[in-house]
């Protein structure tokens, strides 16, 4: 017998509950949904994994081909382009071209071009969407990824996660809704990450990301203590449940029956979590497909696969941080590396989806908090926010195009300039959310992802 | 069945509740909201955003432009928008997505027929002291009564005694009732029983605890700095301070101006300096790249969204790139109120880059605190010494009584043997045999010590057999230039020390490494990691010279104190070594600090003494010299490591540090790179009283501070009473406790309002008796449960006709816990506490890497609001509790109820340990004699009521299937026992009934009522 049937049925036979079982059921549904009663519009994409390439990868070697950039190579750096212009760590120095360290290879029917560092992205450039004009506000990680997430830098913001489930709520009934993954490269570069990148902000924190770990509990405290086994565990829980019933019988404090709903959750997603993390029932071809030898190994590919499990199950936004890209100098050794790590499972994560019907309603973003200077920086190059590229793919994007561009020394975003908060508008156009009607009212302003601006980028709808 | 006709009674006391509404429109309670939150973003107090040149918020400019023309609504022009059909010219523009609704429309058109009259925002007026309604019973009860009355409402009866104290209890100390104090009441519940208790828990100590945790809330204490590497901060002291303050009652007005101006005061005490530490709690980056000026702006922004919130219930923060839509707030009031923090030491950036070299910090890295700070003494660490010294020579009094025969005669002969030795050396340290081996041709000099050239290498090693072979510590001195010593090259050096026990095997030498426990020095220079000071030098010792006639001292301890096996010796290897002149020696002897030497001296009576070891301080020393009791010796090292991080009773603490003020400007769009706008002096905002400074000066934060507080000053009063007010009924007066402006809420009660804020400040901004005031009200001591008969016409429970129930506030979901189960640590104060934590949360923070070390003693159970805030994960106990990550300024937690919740109530560490202790004090108690009565207690202690017959057969029947499951597995048994940290009173306990009853504490733990004040 299926382990849920079971605890579904001893629960409502031993609690003895005077909540119906449908009235259960629907008090579950219930806190699953979302606050805000969307969508309002046709739905491209039922849910979105962002690929988050966390220290900020260099566009240059990626998805931006700059054949004058590598003609200028070692020489001054026009100071027409950079003069009066923010810089990080090359503030006070001399600036000096550094060429792409990458040849560029078209790829596809459409010709995309893509580095020759992420070949299999390439074997599949029909399904990309390159977004090469890219400008952010905040060129230190810490902010930038706090403005790439909550398109602010007012901490206490929601991160986009957290806005799409509290616009759409979740399908999954016993997985929390919004899930992060992480992962570090053998490449160094790795920089760090905060949790307020997946807060809920001042939105309720039911619709705060959840971290999956890949080493020890997936979730914070979803084991059970040792020496309490599954059956002591339902068995507490229901004595639990009978107890809070009496308790609501008592005072009538709608908190309780939530409170039941959430222990009967809470046990579920004691199953449903080790159950999702054992990768052990993926054929060897899918492993494969991935480049996984180590499966639930905490690598970004091991995360790819268990983001199209998570995907399955109905999770609305599932993260992945990869932080592997803060390339300040030894670019040349260490971001191949880098890409490696993100190429072969990336595309696997967009051919898998694919190929089980799941890329049409599935919106992909991938990109970094922000690009790298068209600068050299000794051996690498310094953050750069002026100019920069993302890709997406799936649900309601148009394949095998490209959008906006760079000037031709990929320094700034010159045609189709593009911000955080149009990114924003177009994932939540997707899921058919019009970004200037989600809003939560917060200090008596009625707040919004998008804050006062954001443009759907129609061009590269489907 | 809630569409349709409404019945009767609903419909009767919907229209007693609306009656005012229909009888007048009022500006501040009708119109006000609907012109805020539909026009005045374009027609509002924002120039930029302004459209049509018109704006609706000044009476005059509306009149002006035939919007609104008195008495002729047909005639004014917004009733002519918003009465057009066409799409494209209704008002509000429908792509705002705010359209007005009819009964909008209706109530504008209204309130211009009866001449459109305006009132200045409620918030906004200097409030006067309402008359209350009635003065048969207590003010906050006759405001309260009065709108029931009017709406016809009975209010509930007063809760049940039990009840009640528990509410009382948890709102005012955040601790429950023990069951002698239900009791107690229970037997007599009379109004000054009542009194009692409340007078009681307001000057418990533990009253400051509860009240300290909504501020620092709003002041976003943390104790790390929440950008980037988010390294530790030294704030704690802080903490302590506004703990203090609540239990002192100190004044609040001086309580906010000790916290703005500390510093500018004259004279300022170390406690006023600590207070300033809330202008130093922002978050702080020095990730490589960030620039100083942006983060200067950014420090400065969240200083004024802060003082804004805390002081003003005011979002300023809108000010920075715009004026304010709604309120009339504007940019350059914004940084008028950046510019009073101007004139603070600080940095945009805490570190020195090669890139964005910083000459006031060189040589910073990421494990630099972040200056300025200051040295305060810790009350807390003060208390601690004391105990761990008692505990140090209790635990030699007690290793020496329980000695046996056999240990007593080992004792004996190792006593014996040292006697030649303290005859001998009578400050504890011999030289021994002495060979320099490296550099080659050195000796040492007839005084011990081994003097070097200028030229020498700074690698010395030297072998040595020492005078006593038996081994604990070992002693290095620098002597002085008097006696030709100190330093051959510069006053800095950095020494390294390895030691080895040599031996000979097959002719030749062999080292095994020997390793040292304590290591301490004089003159040292501060080292660094995580922000914090490394204690001790094993990791090196830097120091520097700074007066030449003084010698320099370092000394270690070894491992464990060691015998020297026959023909071994001691390899000392020291890296880095710049003496001119080096003395090393030797000592059978460890102390409980490696530098205090002079400990070692009476040794030498004792030894030579009939009995010994009589003081317990001398016996410690022996304890950890002779190693004849390991258990012993385990613990007072333990014992002496804790006693070395009271760090003498000191503590650090930022705080502000007043300098010559930096040029304000307002930034355009908050743009920090422009630097066209104008420059500004500190000022407040436009709107308000302003502040008076007679001979021209520039006005200061102790000016800020004194202004928030002048009897004219409207907010201040009514915000800090109205966030009280949630304290302990779940929702404020106003309910937006954030902002009382114009997008707020207008009061359910504003006489009341205004009544608590005028009481508030005329008697001298006492919260304990605003406190005492609320508590004391019938309103407060109502019944919780809920009114199924207000459902319709009261649903938010507004009137306040019942209590609000109110999940307990993280912390407390913990306090009480460890509280009920009689694990609670209830100690006052001190640093961080590192409670049980799922592991390896930190492993995405670098700059420095680090890891975090569960407290393993009994610091493990401190109050949840001592425990370690790491802003960028914070713990996850707290933070599924909803505790913010206070990284900004939060005026209100949202509590929400989570399948998290559950999780973390039955599987994290500390509850899974609070069930085990709890059911171990069932257990010891011989009164409970059964099952049953150990249940009924529990519950009892846990809810403040026991259990009925159907509660009993649920939890008898847990604990009959518990006890048959941990007899057949004695395995999982002993695993589920395991959690947490053992405790000696546990071990003489049927380990079986233990876990079996600990289950039944999980339970009821787990309980809804048991995490909820109703």
């Amino acid at each position: 017998m299926h382990h849920s049937q079971l605890t579904r049925r001893s629960f409502l036979k031993r609690s003895g509950l005077s909540l119906g079982s449908a009235a259960l059921a629907d008090l579950l549904v219930r806190e699953a949904c979302a606050d805000a009663a969307f969508p309002q519009r046709e739905m491209r994409a039922k849910r979105v994994i962002h690929l988050c390439m966390a220290g900020g990868p260099s566009h240059l070697e990626m998805f931006d081909w700059k054949p004058k950039l590598a003609a200028l190579d070692g020489k001054p750096f026009p100071s027409s382009f950079t003069q009066g212009q923010q810089l990080a760590q090359l503030q006070n120095t001399p600036l000096n071209a550094f060429g792409p360290r990458a040849k560029f290879l078209r790829h596809g029917e459409s010709g995309l071009e893509i580095s020759e560092w992420f070949p299999k992205l390439g074997s599949i450039a029909d399904e990309l969407c390159i977004l090469r004009s890219m400008t952010t506000a905040q060129i230190n990680h810490d902010p930038a990824h706090a403005f790439m997430n909550s398109g602010s830098i007012v901490k206490g913001r929601p991160s986009m996660g957290s806005w799409v489930l509290y616009g759409l709520g979740s399908e999954s009934h016993d997985l929390p809704g919004f899930v992060v993954l992480t992962s570090t490269s053998r490449a160094g570069g790795a920089q760090p990450i905060s949790s307020r990148q997946w807060s809920a902000g001042f939105l309720k924190s039911k619709y705060q990301g959840v971290a999956l770990r890949s080493k020890g509990d997936a979730v914070h405290y979803v084991a059970s203590p040792r020496g309490v086994s599954q059956e002591l565990q339902r068995d507490s829980i229901t004595a639990i449940d009978r107890l809070n019933q009496l308790e609501y019988t008592r005072t009538g404090d709608p908190e309780i029956e939530t409170r039941i709903a959430q222990y009967e959750l809470a046990f579920r997603m004691q199953t449903s979590v080790p159950e999702l993390s054992d990768l052990s029932s993926e054929s060897n071809e899918t492993l494969d497909l991935y480049g996984l030898k180590t499966p639930g190994d905490g690598s970004y590919a091991s995360n790819c696969l268990l983001a199209r499990r998570l995907a399955e199950r109905g999770v609305r936004f599932i993260q992945l941080y990869h932080r592997a890209w803060d390339q300040h100098d030894n670019l040349v050794n260490a971001m191949p590396i880098a890409a490696q790590d993100v190429d072969q499972a990336t595309a696997a994560l967009i051919t898998d989806l694919k190929r089980r019907g799941m890329l049409e309603d599935t919106l992909l973003i991938f990109g970094g908090e922000f690009g790298r200077t068209p600068m050299g920086q000794g051996s690498g190059r310094d953050h750069h926010i002026l100019g920069f590229s993302m890709m997406l793919a799936g649900g309601g994007i148009r394949g095998g195009t490209t959008y906006g561009a760079t000037d031709e020394l990929g320094y700034r975003a010159v045609e189709n300039v593009l911000d955080v908060h149009d990114l924003h508008a177009t994932m939540l156009h997707l899921m058919g959310i019009d970004h200037k009607r989600l809003t939560f009212r917060f200090q008596g302003r009625d707040f919004r992802l998008t804050d006062v601006a954001g443009r759907v980028i129609e061009p590269i709808l489907a | 069945m809630r569409t349709g006709t409404p019945s009767p009674i609903v419909l009767f006391a919907w229209l007693a509740l609306s009656s005012a509404r229909a009888a007048e429109v009022e500006f501040n309670r009708d119109v006000r909201p609907i012109l805020s939150d539909h026009c005045f973003r374009c027609h509002g107090p924002d120039s930029a955003q302004r459209k049509g040149e018109l704006r609706l918020d000044l009476r005059d400019a509306a009149i002006a432009r035939d919007a609104i023309i008195p008495g002729q609504p047909e005639a004014s022009l917004i009733v002519q928008r918003i009465r057009e059909h066409d799409p494209d010219a209704v008002m509000p523009p429908s792509d705002l997505h705010k359209p007005l609704s009819d009964s909008q429309r209706t109530t504008l058109e209204k309130w211009i027929a009866a001449g459109a009259p305006y009132q200045a925002h409620w918030a906004y007026v200097t409030p006067t002291k309402p008359t209350p309604p009635r003065t048969d019973i207590a003010p906050i009860d006759a405001f309260i009564a009065a709108r029931l009355s009017t709406a016809g409402i009975t209010p509930s009866p007063t809760a049940d005694p039990a009840t009640l104290l528990r509410r009382l209890s948890l709102d005012l100390i955040g601790l429950p009732p023990t069951p002698e104090e239900i009791a107690t009441f229970v037997a007599d519940p009379s109004e000054a029983a009542y009194e009692r208790a409340v007078d009681r828990l307001l000057s418990s100590p533990h009253y400051g605890e509860r009240m300290a945790v909504p501020w620092l809330d709003v002041v976003r204490y943390a104790d790390t700095v929440g950008y980037h590497g988010d390294q530790n901060l030294h704030a704690f002291p802080y903490r302590d301070y506004v703990v203090d303050s609540f239990n002192a009652d100190l004044p609040f007005d001086r309580f906010a101006t000790e916290q703005l101006a500390g510093d500018l005061l004259p004279n300022p005490t170390p406690q006023q300096l600590t207070a300033t530490a809330f202008l130093r709690l922002n978050m702080v980056t020095r990730e490589g790249g960030a620039q100083d000026k942006e983060y200067l702006a950014k420090y400065a922004a969240d200083r004024v969204r802060t003082f804004g919130t805390a002081f003003l219930g005011s979002t300023v923060g809108c000010a920075e790139c715009h004026d304010h839509k709604y309120d009339p707030f504007q940019t350059r009031d914004f940084y008028r109120l950046a510019a009073f923090y101007s004139d603070l030491v600080q940095w945009g950036v805490y570190t020195d880059y090669a890139y964005t070299p910083n000459p006031d910090l060189v040589g910073f890295s990421n494990d630099h605190p972040f200056p300025p700070e200051i040295d305060v003494e810790s009350p807390y660490l003060k208390a601690r010494i004391d105990k761990l010294r008692a505990a140090i020579a209790e635990r030699a009094k007690r290793a020496l009584a329980e000695a046996s025969d056999e240990e007593r005669r080992k004792l004996a002969t190792w006593s014996e043997a040292r006697l030649g030795f303290v005859t001998a050396y009578a400050d504890g340290f011999a030289s021994g045999n002495q060979t320099v081996l490296e550099p080659a041709g050195r000796a040492p000099r007839e005084d011990g010590a081994i003097v070097f050239e200028p030229g020498d290498p700074e690698k010395t090693r030297i072998e040595i057999t020492p005078a006593d072979r038996h081994l604990a510590s070992i002693r290095f001195d620098l002597l002085p230039e008097g006696e030709s010593g100190v330093l051959r090259q510069g006053n800095d050096a950095f020494f390294r020390f390895a030691f080895a026990l040599r031996t000979m095997k097959d002719g030749k030498p062999e080292d095994a490494p020997l390793r040292v426990r304590r290591g301490e020095a004089t003159d040292h220079q501060p080292r660094y990691y995580n922000g914090h000071e490394i204690r001790g030098i094993v990791g090196g010792w830097s120091l520097r010279v700074k007066d030449k006639q003084r010698g320099l001292s370092a000394c270690f301890q070894f491992e464990r104190p060691f015998e020297l096996p026959d023909g071994a010796s001691l390899v000392v290897t020291i890296e880095g070594n710049r003496a001119r002149a080096l003395r090393v020696r030797t000592s059978p002897f460890a102390s409980c600090d490696p530098l205090a030497f002079d400990d070692l001296t009476p040794l030498r009576e004792r030894i030579t003494s009939p009995t010994p070891w009589n003081d317990p301080w001398t016996a410690a020393i022996g304890l950890r010299s002779s190693s004849f009791d390991l258990d012993a010796f385990q613990e007072l090292v333990t014992l002496d490591r804790s006693l070395r991080e009271c760090d003498g009773g000191l503590a650090k603490v930022v705080i502000a540090q007043p300098r010559a003020p930096r040029e304000t400007r307002v930034l355009p769009r908050g743009d920090w790179q422009n630097e066209s706008g104008e420059v500004v002096e500190p000022g407040v905002p436009s709107f308000l009283p302003q502040i008076q400074v007679t001979d021209g000066r520039r006005a200061t934060r102790l000016d800020l501070a004194t202004w928030l507080f002048a009897p004219e000053n409207p907010l201040p009063s009514r915000v800090i009473v109205n966030r009280l007010w949630k304290q302990f009924f779940g929702n404020a007066l106003s309910a937006v406790v954030d902002d009382l402006g114009l997008q707020g809420e207008a009061p359910s009660h504003p006489e009341l309002l205004d009544w608590l804020a005028c009481e508030f400040r005329d008697s001298g901004f006492r919260v304990k008796s605003i406190v005492k005031r609320i508590v004391m009200s019938e309103t407060y001591r109502r019944a919780s449960t809920r009114r199924l008969d207000l459902a319709d016409i009261d649903p938010g429970n507004r009137l306040l006709a019942s209590q609000n129930p109110r999940r307990l506030d993280a912390e407390f979901v913990r306090d009480n816990a460890l509280a009920i189960s009689g694990l609670l640590d209830s100690t006052l104060g001190g640093p961080p506490a590192m409670p049980w934590q799922p592991p390896r949360l930190y492993e995405h923070l670098q700059f420095p890497d680090r890891d975090y070390y569960p407290d393993r003693d009994e610091r493990q159970w401190r109050r949840g609001l001592y425990a370690h805030w790491q802003r960028t994960f914070l713990h996850p106990m707290l933070a599924n509790f909803d505790a913010p990550s206070r990284e900004e300024c939060s005026a209100a937690r949202s509590l929400a109820n989570t399948p998290q919740q559950a999780l973390t109530l039955l599987n994290d560490d500390t509850f899974v340990e609070a069930a085990h202790a709890f059911a171990a004090t069932l257990l010891s108690d011989s009164r409970l004699a059964d099952d049953r009565a150990r249940i009924d207690e529990a519950l009892l202690r846990a809810r403040g009521r026991s259990g009925d017959a159907a509660e009993h057969a649920i939890l008898e029947r847990t604990l009959s299937e518990a006890r048959t499951r941990f007899q057949a597995d004695e395995k999982a048994r002993d695993a589920f026992l395991g959690i947490g940290l053992s405790r000696r009173t546990d071990r003489a306990l049927d380990r079986t009934e233990l876990a079996a009853l600990a289950v039944v504490t999980r339970v009821i733990l787990n309980l809804h009522e048991c995490i909820t004040r109703n």
